[in-house]
């Protein structure tokens, strides 16, 4: 190979041989190489950017992102790094071996934060309920273990009956495989929308419904029932209860968002075992999940198994008010047959106020016409009500006031209201099923006046969950009503059942014609702070669907279009610190954070990247320095000329191939030496109106851009040498600007291929100022979407980008983009003050099209 | 320019015709197999410019393809794809020689930008040790 000095000498006299047409060749091939590391180099930094972005955007809205969003960011956020990493190795190679350890210790962290197993509970398969202590949570499910201690701790009766654990749970889950099958299909389908919520939930509970029991697991489950058939013949039957971790965190209760299958005859445990599991993937539970920020893998079930009670009476007993905490009467919600009427909110129950110690009893009757009993075999069916027991209350005064006593008892052994399931068996006697801490939530105080306000379409029902709130009347009837159920609508439904729980996210209200204040659907509408009146009757018809209504829960009436006077702010019900959000926060606190503010302090260093934001910044600012610098001794080819314009200028360009007219030697490059043609158009763009700002001569594009961010300590210099620099070829243009935190990419390909051709523009902006950053960037996608840009932004990120176009229309693209970036001034000063917004907006309109049509005329004389 | 030639390698049989056929729509010389073992003899037989590799596969994952790729071919570029988002696989992939390790779902817009990248990549590699 020619030795490089000969090569230059060479070069300069103008004398090439053979021998070093091949060199150049060479050495030509080795720049492209260069060059494209750079460019890789460039695009995982912006993916990069782009993520981090998301993240913080994420951080500052209410709504949470999934925990497999959060696995799959830190997974491309760290990939990307690696890729920085390697490239510029590849571009200067073994100069900076310590990249390798900060990176592989901060992927180390992010590992363990988003791989996040929970270490699993250890312990035995099943376990009877009655020999569960105190702090058995852990193992058999918060619920089961409080029911264990009403029993064993309160001297209260509840059923025989043994609990399958998580333990078990976690064995099923390794038996079959699911964790990693469950972890991808909660990133491939997300569950931001209904549609893809329900679409996940069915394909994961199909895993648990296909799943195989572990066979030692299989084994136990006989042994326990037995054991129970020994002590209660061998009719024995079993009502099966979810028991999940989970339930307890926050002020969650996951009411009636598990499964539950009652009357189960032992031979087909296994399967309602299944049943019950995967209903901790059902779509209820799912937008629980959401709702209160918990992550998938804190989620493990433990199933309670219990001896089915052929119950003559049941319901609920909530030892306090829901709604008014000056209120201490018991509430008792009693109907006929098994309590599942009450607690699915498909009978009217009778609803008995207990003032516990003076013994005084309110009774307001109900209208129940049919009841669940057993079915004979297995199951349970609904049958017509006996006409005799119609006009009978299901709870004489004796078993109310007991029933209120012990509902105390249970409130002062466990410091608050409770929310008991009970019933009552044939033999008369009460037995608890299940016992959870009552979700409260005050009803507004006072209610104050509004006048003139319209007549209400209905009124009557019982205040389910206090506030009003505005919608689009939705009936839900059926699953498939429940898929087009649209964000901000008011969910009507006859019946309140539970399964229509997860559409509680996106309402804004909720009325049904059935149900009681005790129902679950009643406790998840609380919970989420939507308003609810529940138990309207058949007045409910008179709500016609599409019909805007405003819905005053606590005044108990519908009213006709949007009553502002009577809107009141939904209470914030998230828990503030959730383990997702805490996730999220540590996530955002090893990634976003950049301490390498300023390349010329000798704290740039490798050893103080603390973030991945930090190891961007620097393979950025290195690689960047490899190739620019501007010596330019070892690749005389590749060193960049300064544009000369007039004057010198800070706009740097290197040819990449095609990009000049001729071989440019020296330090400057003149307009006409130019042949890109994407830099030409881009060139024209920015001179094609005048502008009404300083000069743009002498000033970098960047410091055009980043004076308009607002940010003063940027615009006194923050040490980068202003600049812009340009990769440019013959058809292709790559624009890198950067200062500070704020960085611009252009990147256009127009060549003869339509289906290659692209053009790209980047622009991100960090630090304060977030809504008004915001509001630029949606004006400055407007005109970009309107000639044919598909635009994205994130946070404080935007991404326009147009694909298959023929080379005249690419150059069109890019002309427009050279006057956007240039007026991006005055659309920053125009946000200061919103009558400006509308006039500039009108102005850029104006003038891109009159672009367009100048370009038009120019290239077709 | 001539069409790219893509290998697609996925055992999810829906998923891998579909690619494969989204592919050819937009232009790429695009073909599929739903092993590893079928990718490499694929590799040795008629080479293509870009592999785009599912992770999680029975019998050889993708891992193990992507080493073995690597090993016969180095200037084969592989784009590893993915259900199962996990720092470390995504890590010990690139430093394998992976091109890049996406996770799914992906916009098949990104994907191609991803196969044309890599592509590039491969083409000056060649060129420099031809």
């Amino acid at each position: 190979m020619l030795g490089l000095g000969n090569l230059l000498k060479s070069l300069f006299s103008g004398r090439l041989g053979a021998q070093d047409q091949a060199a150049l060749a060479e050495l030509r091939a080795r720049l492209a190489r260069r060059f494209l590391s750079y460019r890789n180099l460039l695009k995982a930094n912006s993916r990069a950017l782009t993520i981090m972005a998301e993240l913080q955007g994420a951080q500052q809205s209410p709504e949470l992102v999934a925990m497999a969003r959060l696995r799959s960011a830190a997974t491309e956020m760290a990939v990307s790094v690696l890729a920085m990493i390697q490239e510029l190795e590849r571009l200067a190679p073994k100069r900076y071996p310590a990249l390798m350890e900060r990176f592989n210790a901060l992927k180390q962290e992010l590992d363990q934060l988003v791989a996040g197993e929970r270490p699993l509970p250890q312990g035995p398969l099943v376990v009877e309920l009655g020999a569960l202590c105190v702090g058995s949570d852990e193992l058999a499910g918060p619920k089961m273990a409080t029911l264990a201690q009403l029993g064993n701790r309160l001297g209260l009766k509840v059923p025989d009956g043994f609990v399958i654990t998580t333990a078990a749970y976690n064995s099923f889950v390794e038996h079959n495989g699911l964790r990693a099958e469950i972890n991808r299909l909660l990133q491939i389908k997300g569950v931001t929308k209904v549609d893809e919520l329900f679409s996940a939930c069915s394909a994961l509970q199909r895993l648990f419904a296909q799943g195989e029991l572990p066979a030692d697991l299989d084994r136990e489950m006989a042994a326990a029932c037995e054991r129970l058939a020994q002590r209660h013949g061998p009719e024995l039957r079993l009502a099966v209860r979810s028991s999940a971790l989970g339930e307890d965190v926050g002020a969650a209760s996951f009411a009636g968002q598990f499964r539950t299958e009652l009357n189960v005859a032992p031979a087909a445990l296994g399967e309602a075992y299944r049943e019950v599991i995967a209903s901790a993937y059902g779509p209820q539970a799912l937008s629980y999940y959401h709702h209160y920020g918990l992550r998938d893998q804190d989620l493990a079930m433990a199933v309670g198994c219990l001896v089915m009670l052929p119950a003559q009476a049941g319901g609920v007993v909530y030892s306090a008010s829901p709604l008014d905490p000056a209120d201490g009467r018991v509430r008792i919600s009693a109907c006929w047959g098994l309590p599942k009427g009450v607690v699915d909110g498909s009978v009217e129950a009778e609803e008995i106020l207990v003032d516990a110690e003076g013994g005084a009893l309110e009774r307001r009757t109900g209208r129940q016409d049919r009841f669940y009993q057993c079915d004979p075999s297995s199951g349970v069916l609904s049958a017509a009500l006996p006409s005799e027991l119609r006009d009978t209350s299901p709870l004489s005064n004796d078993l109310a006031l007991k029933l209120a006593s012990q509902a105390k008892k249970v409130e002062a052994a466990f410091g608050g209201p409770q929310d008991l399931e009970w019933a009552l068996s044939e033999a008369g006697r009460l037995v608890y099923l299940q016992c959870r801490p009552l979700h409260r939530q005050a009803s507004a105080v006072a209610q104050p006046l509004v006048d003139g306000l319209p007549d209400p379409i209905i009124s009557g029902g019982l205040t389910a969950a206090p506030g009003a709130a505005a919608g689009v009347v939705q009936w839900v009837h059926t699953g498939h009503d429940a898929l087009i159920f649209q964000a901000g609508q008011v969910l009507v439904v006859e019946r309140p059942l539970p399964r229509w729980a997860p559409l509680l996210r996106w309402a804004t209200a909720l009325v049904a014609g059935q149900g009681g204040v005790a129902g679950h659907l009643a406790t998840v509408a609380r919970e989420f702070g939507v308003p609810a009146l529940l138990g309207l009757g058949p007045d409910l018809e008179r709500l016609q669907p599409g019909e805007l209504v405003t819905v005053d829960a606590d005044r108990r009436a519908v009213y006709p279009g949007r009553v502002e006077g009577l809107l009141r702010a939904r209470p914030a019900v998230s828990p503030p610190q959730t383990p997702l959000r805490r996730t999220l926060e540590q996530l955002i606190a090893l990634t976003v954070p950049l301490n390498l503010l300023d390349p010329a302090s000798s704290q740039f260093r490798v050893e103080n990247c603390r973030t991945l934001h930090d190891l961007t910044r620097f393979c950025h600012e290195q690689a960047v320095h490899e190739i620019f610098s501007l010596d330019g001794q070892a690749f005389p080819v590749a060193g960049a000329r300064q544009l000369y314009c007039d004057a010198p200028m800070q706009w740097r360009l290197i040819d990449v191939g095609g990009g000049f007219t001729e071989e440019v030697s020296g330090k400057y490059v003149r307009l006409e030496q130019i042949a890109s043609r994407p830099w030409l158009a881009l060139w024209q763009g920015m001179l094609a109106v005048s502008w009404d700002g300083p000069p743009v001569t002498g000033s970098g594009l960047a410091s055009v851009i980043v004076q308009s961010t607002m940010r003063p300590e940027l615009e006194s210099g923050a040490g980068w040498e202003e600049g812009n620099y340009f990769l440019v070829g013959c058809d292709f243009m790559n624009l890198q600007s950067r200062l500070g935190a704020h960085f611009a990419t252009v990147e256009v390909l127009a060549g003869p291929d339509p289906e290659e051709n692209f053009v790209l523009f980047t622009f991100q902006g960090g630090g304060a100022d977030m809504a008004r950053k915001q509001a630029r960037l949606h004006l400055m996608s407007e005109p970009l979407e309107g000639i044919g840009f598909t635009v994205t932004i994130r946070a404080d990120a935007a991404r326009a980008r147009r694909d298959h176009l023929s080379d005249a229309e690419a150059l069109d693209s890019v002309r427009a983009l050279g006057y956007l970036m240039i007026h991006t001034r005055q659309l920053d000063m125009a946000m200061a003050d919103a009558g400006m917004v509308a006039y500039f907006a009108g102005k850029l309109r104006a003038e891109l099209a009159g672009l367009v049509r100048r370009a038009e005329n120019s290239l077709d004389p | 320019m001539s069409q790219c030639k893509v290998l697609v390698v996925d055992d999810e049989r829906d998923f891998l015709e579909s690619l494969v056929r989204r592919l050819q729509r937009r232009g790429l010389d695009a073909r599929g197999v739903d092993t590893g073992m079928e990718a490499l003899k694929l590799v040795a037989e008629d080479p293509p410019e870009v592999v785009v590799l599912d992770v999680k596969m029975p019998d050889m994952d993708g891992i193990a393809t992507l080493k073995a790729i690597k090993d016969r071919d180095p200037k084969v570029e592989v784009i590893l794809l993915t259900g199962h988002a996990s720092v470390g696989s995504g890590v010990e992939g690139v430093e394998l020689g992976a091109f890049d390790y996406l996770i799914k779902p992906v916009k098949l817009d990104d994907l191609i930008e991803r196969i044309r990248d890599a592509r590039e990549r491969g083409q000056l590699m060649r060129r420099a040790f031809s």
